[in-house]
């Protein structure tokens, strides 16, 4: 058999028999660990397979497509019967109706389609494809490996019996199959399929823990990407319309039936439907809200994978509109997002929505650079994409360890981590640092940015204030890991051995990536970009080089490395020296940071970061980001009707 | 090596920094000491900088008699200075207690407490005198000074 | 950008010249305007020698590793400027340094620390913005962020610029931790919060944070030099302008807090940059 098609197939069933098999054959265990990791290592192994073989086309063969376009219906089907399910089970007006609409669009669009003879478009596997399969294969593998150990505390945690670990993996599995159907196919009606897939996965998995309110955030997580799903179908219609196809490349270089206009409707549409997805300005409430999801789910869909769908798609629809009013409020949005998200970050104590913010902010990075629409501001995006899925989730998996390990998620509660948990400690401030700082991959991706960025000024301005605020929630977070005054040695905790390996596997990929992105964009991003806008970087000397700049990332790697070595050493030779308590006006008593306080009593050092509530605090900020999200919105929409 | 050490030892005698804790003084060495940043005195162009943090300090310029409840924060304080460090007591109280000397809630000269390396008599002493103290501790630094915990 | 082991050690030389010139020379010129003698000029090199000198005591042992990586990505950021690397390169490595002297001062488990740390991150908040828009600035009008374009252009660029200049020397003051955004950490005569930012971190430690210190403020004055490229007595003429101006308002003026500082940065210099950044977008 072809080994492409065999690891395209692979890639696709293997999740859902994987998912199907957890569901059915899950009860014990041991059955289910033996199943996740199986599918997570065939996944892999795929992944890295179809790698050598990209890049390459499969076309459906005649004989599938009746058998192919009837499952598709049911599917299409199955799922909006699931939605009017659950919006009637739970009597939320808000779902019904979206899901009614979606299902009028499609019946609509069906009666249109089976008039007319098009082909389905087929398999493209080229760099971004294979980009976004590695993410979601590796990423997700790892992902759902550290789920393991941790689903068995959270549920001795809550006393949950029996067990709901068989659906939660099912769901896991089925979910990274959508994903890596979404991303090889490139026929406008499986996309929208899978689209509701991951869209059903995320309410399922947010809702999982079954309390008042996860049933709640689910609900509207539900709501709010079912306003993405009649975007997508509305723009489906038009694409169809604008095109007479539904293959993506196609419905892109097809002469346009009716015009400009219902070209960048169909544009504008799926642009939206991205945009929800990906829980930009004003639709980022559901993001906020599934971070009640156990720290996996959090990991793999609101971090790595599902909200990279709208920047992946987005990617895919770049060269239809360079240098257009559409791509200008694009950018507008994105910036804006960005800005804003790093903004109400600030005013954040709880972990994980600190994380949350931090990927809508990311996110609308990327989406400036979409936006902006020359060739190295869509390599800054790609870069982007697979630098913050990776260390993203490795934050979230540490984030999920610790507030295992001290049950809260506030900041303010891992206050001195390093002295109960130091290897995770470390290893999240590791995590910080590849995040912000040179000569990392999201740091490349972010200086890309601002490069291509420059020429557009309200961006720009928006980018150079939202890196600034970037650095202070981060910087603030790292110092609040070590803040312990007894700052003693090093004693590893004890995590169950899949923790390690996903959290190591992760972390050391991610250092060991960057430092090879210089090569990756060379061979692997920069030829996707190529064919439509030419090459802005050349590989000069072990750092990436254009005309207009230029990042030397082997030798700051190895300047990082030495410097790394030099304060390791540094650290080493202070463990030996005297210890002496800081600086609290000469009133130290003996133990710990304390000091005497009145009456000769002992009085504990307290501390709090300034989270500046009175500027970023969510209560101020959201009236504000709200009404820009949605005249920027507008704009989108509103350019061009 | 014996080079680069005397070397060091010349760079502490250029640059010593002070940190000046009052141990229940009248204040009036207190205005005395502080009259020696001012421009007629100007102790900068010794290099000398006037901290509040012992952590940076080479120098602890103490003024007034310790008291049972400030003791425990002048020996702190003189803990928590890095060695090489001299200390130097300043006006009459500082030596011996002064005219509080018999007083219940007078411990009586600082060093009861922390060991001294230059004594400056006078109630209060002149800033000259206290300069020439503080010259005298420098001497001691640069000799290598006192490096006890 | 090609250079050898010379390049790397003259470079390195050169920062610590001009870092330890800019700050003898402060502390003699703020002494006359304040009708005082002053330390001799050399006198931060004897103070560095003698904190290298000190026992090493140690509050969190993680200190010596920030003060360690702070003091090389400081020299490495004046390394890649003078080495004339791309600008905003050299904007993100300084950054490096920046946070991790937060980190270590967020480390230790003193409140003077920890106030000083967060108020280091406000100014930190407050000129990041700014730099980055004077170096977008510089690119809009040359067409590069790369060092060896800028530093050969024949025009000079502070006719074009003028606002982006003034909102730089804003951003120096902020970095040189001069009046009023002595907020973190004052030098030496004055203290703020005991020493802020610094106050956990002694002897050794101190000498590198001091060190690295130097080397940035180094850096900050070398931007000056690319507003007037064409070489000449003109383009040292700047930052020694620049720097004199910024002490003279250190004399002058007393210190902020955080809220004025900020909206001071993010109104008016983010107004004035702005401006600027559009008058040249047009031309």
């Amino acid at each position: 058999m072809d080994p492409r098609v065999l690891w395209t197939v692979v890639l696709m069933l293997a999740p859902f028999a994987g998912a199907a098999s957890c569901v059915f054959l899950g009860r014990s265990p041991s059955a289910r660990r033996a199943v996740v990791l199986a599918t997570g290592a065939l996944l892999i192994a795929a992944a890295l397979a179809l790698l050598g073989e990209a890049p390459f086309r499969l076309e459906i063969h005649p004989g599938l497509r009746a058998p192919l376009g009837i499952t598709l219906m049911a599917a299409d089907a199955a799922l909006l019967a699931a939605f009017l399910y659950y919006g009637a089970k739970y009597r939320h007006a808000g779902i019904l109706l979206l899901t009614l609409l979606q299902a009028a669009g499609l019946a609509v669009f069906k009666g249109v389609l089976t008039h007319s003879a098009a082909a389905p478009g087929g398999i493209v596997v080229d760099g971004l494809a294979c980009l976004m399969v590695l993410v979601v294969s590796i990423v997700g593998a790892l992902i759902c490996f550290q789920a393991l150990p941790y689903m068995d505390n959270h549920e001795r945690h809550y006393g949950v019996s029996p067990s709901r670990q068989p659906r939660f993996f099912g769901v896991m599995l089925l979910f990274l199959g959508a994903m890596n159907g979404f991303v090889l196919f490139h026929d406008l009606s499986f996309l929208y399929v899978f689209f509701e897939l991951t869209t059903l996965c995320s309410f399922l998995l947010i809702g999982h823990d079954r309390t008042h309110l996860a049933v709640r955030n689910a609900l509207r997580a539900l709501w709010m990407n079912s306003l993405g799903g009649v975007a997508f179908v509305l723009g489906m219609i038009e694409a169809f319309r604008s095109s007479g196809t539904l293959d993506l490349a196609g419905a892109l270089a097809a002469p346009r039936l009716e015009g400009d206009a219902t070209y960048f409707v169909a544009l504008a549409l799926l642009g939206i439907a991205c945009l929800v997805k990906s829980a930009q300005f004003p639709f980022q409430g559901w993001l906020l809200g599934a971070m009640v999801a156990p720290t996996p789910v959090s990991a793999l869909l609101h971090s790595s994978t599902m909200v990279k769908i709208g920047v992946y798609f987005l990617l895919r629809l770049a060269p239809g509109f360079p240098g257009s009013f559409l791509g200008q409020a694009l950018a507008l949005a994105g910036s804006f997002g960005f800005l804003a998200a790093a903004g109400l970050a600030v005013g954040q104590s709880n972990g994980k929505k600190v994380l949350a913010y931090s990927t809508i902010s990311n996110l609308g990075l990327m989406f400036a650079c979409i936006g902006v629409n020359t060739g190295s501001a869509l390599l800054a995006a790609t870069l982007l994409l697979a630098f913050h899925a990776v260390l993203k989730a490795m934050l979230f998996l540490s984030v999920g360890a610790i507030e295992q390990h001290i049950e809260s998620r506030d900041i303010e509660d891992m206050r001195g981590l390093y002295t109960t948990m130091p290897l995770t400690a470390l290893i999240t401030l590791a995590g910080v640092v590849m995040m912000i700082l040179p000569p990392f991959g999201v740091l490349l991706g972010k200086w890309m940015a601002i490069e291509a960025v420059a020429r557009h000024l309200p961006a720009v301005v928006m980018i150079a204030l939202g890196s600034a605020l970037t650095v202070l929630y981060w910087a603030r977070w790292a110092g609040t890991l070590l803040s312990d005054p007894l700052g003693g040695r090093f004693h590893a905790e004890r995590q169950p051995a899949l923790t390690w390996i996903a959290l190591g596997s992760l972390g050391l990929g991610a250092a060991a990536l960057s430092v090879a992105a210089p090569w990756i964009v060379e061979r692997g991003l920069a030829p996707i970009w190529h064919p439509a806008y030419g090459t802005a970087y050349a590989v000069v000397a072990g750092g990436l080089e254009s005309a207009t700049g230029a990042f030397a990332v082997l030798p700051l790697s190895l300047a990082a490395a030495c410097g790394l070595a030099l304060s390791a050493f540094a650290l080493h030779r202070a463990f030996g020296a005297r210890r002496v308590p800081p600086y609290l006006s000469g009133l130290q008593t003996g133990e710990g940071a304390s000091f005497r306080g009145p009456l000769q009593q002992a009085v504990r050092v307290a501390a709090r970061n300034y989270y500046l509530d009175r500027l970023f605090g969510e209560d101020r900020l959201n009236p504000w980001v709200n009404l820009g999200g949605a005249i920027l919105l507008t704009l989108i929409l509103g350019g061009v009707l | 090596m014996r080079a680069l050490r005397r070397f060091i030892d010349r760079m502490r005698a250029k640059s010593p920094w002070l940190l000046h804790f009052d141990c229940g003084s009248c204040n009036g060495c207190d205005i005395e000491i502080l009259a020696c940043l001012t421009p007629i005195y100007d102790v900068e162009r010794f290099g000398i900088v006037h901290l509040g943090n012992p952590l940076h300090a080479d120098l602890l310029l103490t003024s007034g008699t310790v008291n049972p409840r400030n003791r425990k924060v002048l020996a702190n304080l003189y803990a928590q200075m890095p060695a090489p460090k001299a200390v130097v007591a300043v006006g009459a109280c500082g030596l011996s207690g002064g005219v509080f000397r018999d007083a219940y809630n007078v411990v009586g000269g600082i060093d009861r407490v922390i060991p001294v390396d230059v004594y400056v008599p006078g109630c209060p002493p002149r800033p000259e005198a206290i300069i020439d103290g503080v010259v005298l501790g420098l001497q001691k630094l640069a000799g290598g000074g006192r490096g006890g915990r | 950008m090609s250079f050898g082991a010379l390049h790397v050690l003259g470079g390195l030389a050169g920062g610590l010249l001009v870092g330890f010139l800019a700050a003898g020379l402060d502390r003699i010129l703020t002494a006359r305007l304040q009708s005082r003698i002053g330390p001799p000029l050399l006198q931060p090199v004897y103070d560095v020698v003698k904190l290298l000198g000190k026992e090493a005591l140690i509050v969190n042992a993680w200190q010596a590793f920030c003060a360690c990586t702070t003091l090389l990505t400081a020299a490495l950021a004046w390394l890649l400027f003078v080495l004339q690397s791309d600008l905003l390169l050299v904007f993100f490595v300084q950054a490096v340094g920046a946070v991790f002297l937060v980190v270590g001062a967020l480390a230790s488990g003193s409140p003077y620390s920890h106030i000083g740390a967060h108020r280091e991150l406000l100014q930190m908040l407050s000129y990041e913005p700014l730099l980055i828009l004077v170096f977008i600035g510089m690119y809009l009008e040359t067409g590069s962020f790369r060092l060896e374009v800028l530093f050969a252009w024949p025009r000079p660029l502070l006719w074009r610029m003028p606002f982006l200049f003034l909102v730089l020397a804003f951003a120096l003051g902020i970095k040189m931790r001069k009046s009023p955004f002595d907020l973190s950490a004052c030098h030496h005569a004055h203290q703020e919060l005991v020493r802020g930012v610094l106050t956990d971190y002694s002897g050794p430690l101190l000498a590198l944070t001091e060190i690295a210190h130097v080397f940035e403020v180094a850096l900050m004055l070398g931007l000056f030099t690319l507003f007037w490229p064409g070489g000449g007595v003109g383009r040292f003429l700047l930052p020694v302008a620049v720097w004199a101006l910024v002490i003279g308002v250190d004399n002058a003026t007393s210190r902020s807090n955080w809220r004025w500082m900020l909206g001071t940065a993010w109104g008016l210099g983010l107004g004035l940059a702005i401006v600027n950044l559009v008058w040249i977008g047009q031309g």
